[in-house]
């Protein structure tokens, strides 16, 4: 017997969990562009969509965020720090790949500096899952080793019915049963058929891959310039990316006061590696899109033991120039180490 | 009409008789209607064009990459009447030496490619005339008369609501044949000019600064419109100062590969006495 949340019910749900103090936020379509945005109601979610055109880490890892505030007068410097909002958040609607990117970075924040920003806000949200009924040609999970129902990051995973009117609901975290015992009410207990899975077949094989990028040899291989001629160095694969974690700390103000910020940066610009002195050790845009591949399936997994990409495929999906990580990958696993 | 086969054999004529070393085009992308940028330096690669209704993007920024055309070697491209106004500006603002290109014009209503006569850029300053006196019958945006019926605090609101979803990935600058400086005024930080942060004033600083350089450069390919990953209508800026620009300078960029830059130069009939 498993429990049974059904679609009429989610309303409820919403309301119960905001008296409970939590921002409720899913995916929310306005103007044909998706995100996940704070609701009111439930209507207000678009649960119809693959998934959202941009990525979940930006509610836990902001494009700007101030850090803090700084005075000068004569011979004192005061500063006075930005701490991350402590309010709860309730993500519903969640897609497996974007919950596996948080989880993904989990290591990376937690590494030699516990980053506040960060965990403060990963201890206070819920992720509410919903597995996929249905992909696009650029959906990659099952390439990645996870899956439309990957149960990665999430706090609670929501299994569609077949008759599309409710969801199976699993509990899987602590914060996943306190976020369902609010709304026990609501629930039913009760067996009904679920509906299939998405199909996303696999277009490579990454063990291949990942051996090829790991032979010192091919650092050089003619291959990273012939695939990326075309980038033109926007970094926009990184920006939607859910696991591309790069930033910048920026003081903006003068002399005497201002602000220190937390910045998105992207290894796709060729400022991010300029020394002052000019030189750029990568001067490239080929070693820039090199740099991209290696991070996220040689030198991330070699520190953390994952790879850093969960395959939700926003990378090609909105590329300028239809680059991504499917035909970088689909490429390497044809060459021979 | 000429079809892709045509191409693809003149191209291969182009490359075996040495009269080129490259030629950019277009190859068939990821989905039934997408299209790639494509490099072709062999037969191999010739046989990877296509040319069709949705080759759009304006690939003529990639011949400003850096050494590509140093050894005065030539190179070919497919470029649509934008791109030929684009590669204009180029020649003109001296970024390179238009001797150098072979033009493979073409333009598509509907679903049909024609192509169009000429080879250097010289030999379409008649048609891009042509264009500027008769512009083709595509409606103007409908958002664009609605912008102007607002009041400026209106329309102040719709650009705050818009640009509030920049994320600053410059992709509209990357993409944008017209931004080709080695080093863009926001990514210098001595001073930093403008601010990297990509809250709202940032955005505005941001969005301000493109839309000033690119008025009387930009030449309405799209490009920053369509590679926009959070949808920002940034083609109703564009168009707009092109509109002024024209109705102000009577200017129309990209006529030739020696028209002055409007907001670069100084005639002695300007209504203003200065030059900023
Ligand atoms: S990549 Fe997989 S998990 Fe992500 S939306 Fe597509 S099917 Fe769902
Ligand atoms: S791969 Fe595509 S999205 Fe990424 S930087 Fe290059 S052009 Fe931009
Ligand atoms: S690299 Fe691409 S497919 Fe992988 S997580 Fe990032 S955006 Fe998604
Ligand atoms: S492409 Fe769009 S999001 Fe990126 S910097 Fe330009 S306006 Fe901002």
């Amino acid at each position: 017997m498993t429990r049974i949340l059904f679609s009429d019910k989610l309303d409820n749900c919403v309301t119960r969990w905001q008296s409970a103090g939590f921002t409720v936020i899913g995916p929310v379509t306005k103007d044909a562009f998706s995100s996940y945005t704070a609701v009111e109601h439930a209507s207000d979610f678009d649960l119809g969509i693959v998934l959202p055109d941009r990525s979940l880490k930006e509610l836990f890892f902001p494009q700007t965020e101030p850090m803090l505030r700084y005075t000068l007068k004569q011979q004192s410097i005061n500063t006075e720090d930005f701490t991350p909002p402590s309010g709860k958040k309730l993500i519903f609607g969640v897609r497996p790949c974007d919950a596996a990117g948080l989880s993904i970075d989990d290591p990376l924040f937690g590494w030699d500096y516990k980053d506040e920003y960060w965990f403060q806000r990963r201890n206070n949200s819920v992720i509410v899952t919903i597995a996929c009924t249905k992909a696009d040609d650029f959906c990659l999970c099952t390439s990645l080793k996870l899956a439309p129902d990957s149960t990665t990051g999430s706090d609670i995973l929501l299994r569609p019915l077949e008759n599309n009117n409710g969801w199976h609901a699993e509990e899987l975290t602590d914060r996943g049963r306190e976020a369902l015992l609010a709304i026990e009410e609501f629930l039913q207990e009760g067996s009904e058929p679920t509906a299939p899975m998405a199909v996303v077949p696999e277009m490579f094989d990454l063990d291949t891959c990942v051996a090829w990028l790991q032979n010192p040899e091919n650092f050089e291989s003619k291959f990273w310039k012939d695939i990326s001629m075309r980038c033109i160095g926007c970094g926009s694969c990184t920006y939607l990316c859910p696991t591309c974690h790069c930033f910048d700390i920026q003081d903006e103000g003068d002399t005497y006061s201002g602000i220190r910020r937390k910045n998105w940066d992207s290894c796709s610009f060729a400022l991010f590696t300029m020394h002052t002195s000019g030189h750029n050790p990568r001067s490239t845009q080929s070693a820039r899109w090199r740099q991209r591949i290696m991070h996220k399936f040689n030198y991330f997994p070699g520190k953390f033991s994952v790879n850093s990409c969960s395959g939700c495929g926003r990378c090609s999906r909105q590329c300028p120039v239809d680059m991504g990580i499917t035909e970088t990958l689909q490429k390497i696993s044809t060459l021979h180490s | 009409m000429i079809t892709q086969e045509k191409y693809r054999s003149k191209v291969k004529k182009l490359l075996a008789d040495g009269s080129v070393k490259m030629v950019i085009g277009y190859s068939p992308g990821s989905t039934a209607d997408r299209r790639r940028p494509l490099f072709i330096r062999s037969f191999e690669e010739a046989d990877q064009l296509v040319l069709d209704s949705n080759c759009i993007a304006n690939l003529s920024g990639y011949l400003v990459t850096e050494g590509l055309l140093s050894d005065e070697k030539r190179v070919a491209i497919f470029l649509r009447p934008e791109g030929i106004r684009s590669l204009n500006i180029l020649a003109a603002e001296s970024q390179l030496n238009v001797d150098q290109i072979i033009i493979f014009g073409f333009d598509s209503i509907g679903r049909e490619v024609n192509s169009l006569p000429g080879e250097h850029a010289d030999e379409f300053s008649e048609f891009i005339g042509s264009i500027k006196e008769n512009p083709p019958e595509k409606s103007r945006e409908p958002l664009l008369y609605q912008l102007e019926q607002m009041n400026p605090q209106e329309r102040f609101a719709f650009w705050k609501e818009e640009f509030s979803r920049c994320i600053k990935c410059y992709a509209c600058r990357q993409s944008c044949p017209m931004c080709y400086c080695r080093r863009c005024v926001v990514d210098s930080n001595q001073p930093q000019w403008v601010n990297t942060s990509s809250h709202t004033l940032g955005n505005f600083e941001w969005n301000i600064v493109r839309a000033f350089h690119l008025a009387g450069r930009c030449v309405g390919c799209g490009n920053c419109d369509r590679s926009c990953p959070v949808n920002i209508p940034l083609r109703l800026i564009n168009a707009k100062m092109s509109e002024e620009v024209l109705g102000s300078f009577n200017h129309f960029a990209g006529m030739s590969t020696t028209q002055e830059p409007v907001l670069a130069s100084f005639k002695k009939e300007d209504s203003e006495t200065f030059i900023l």
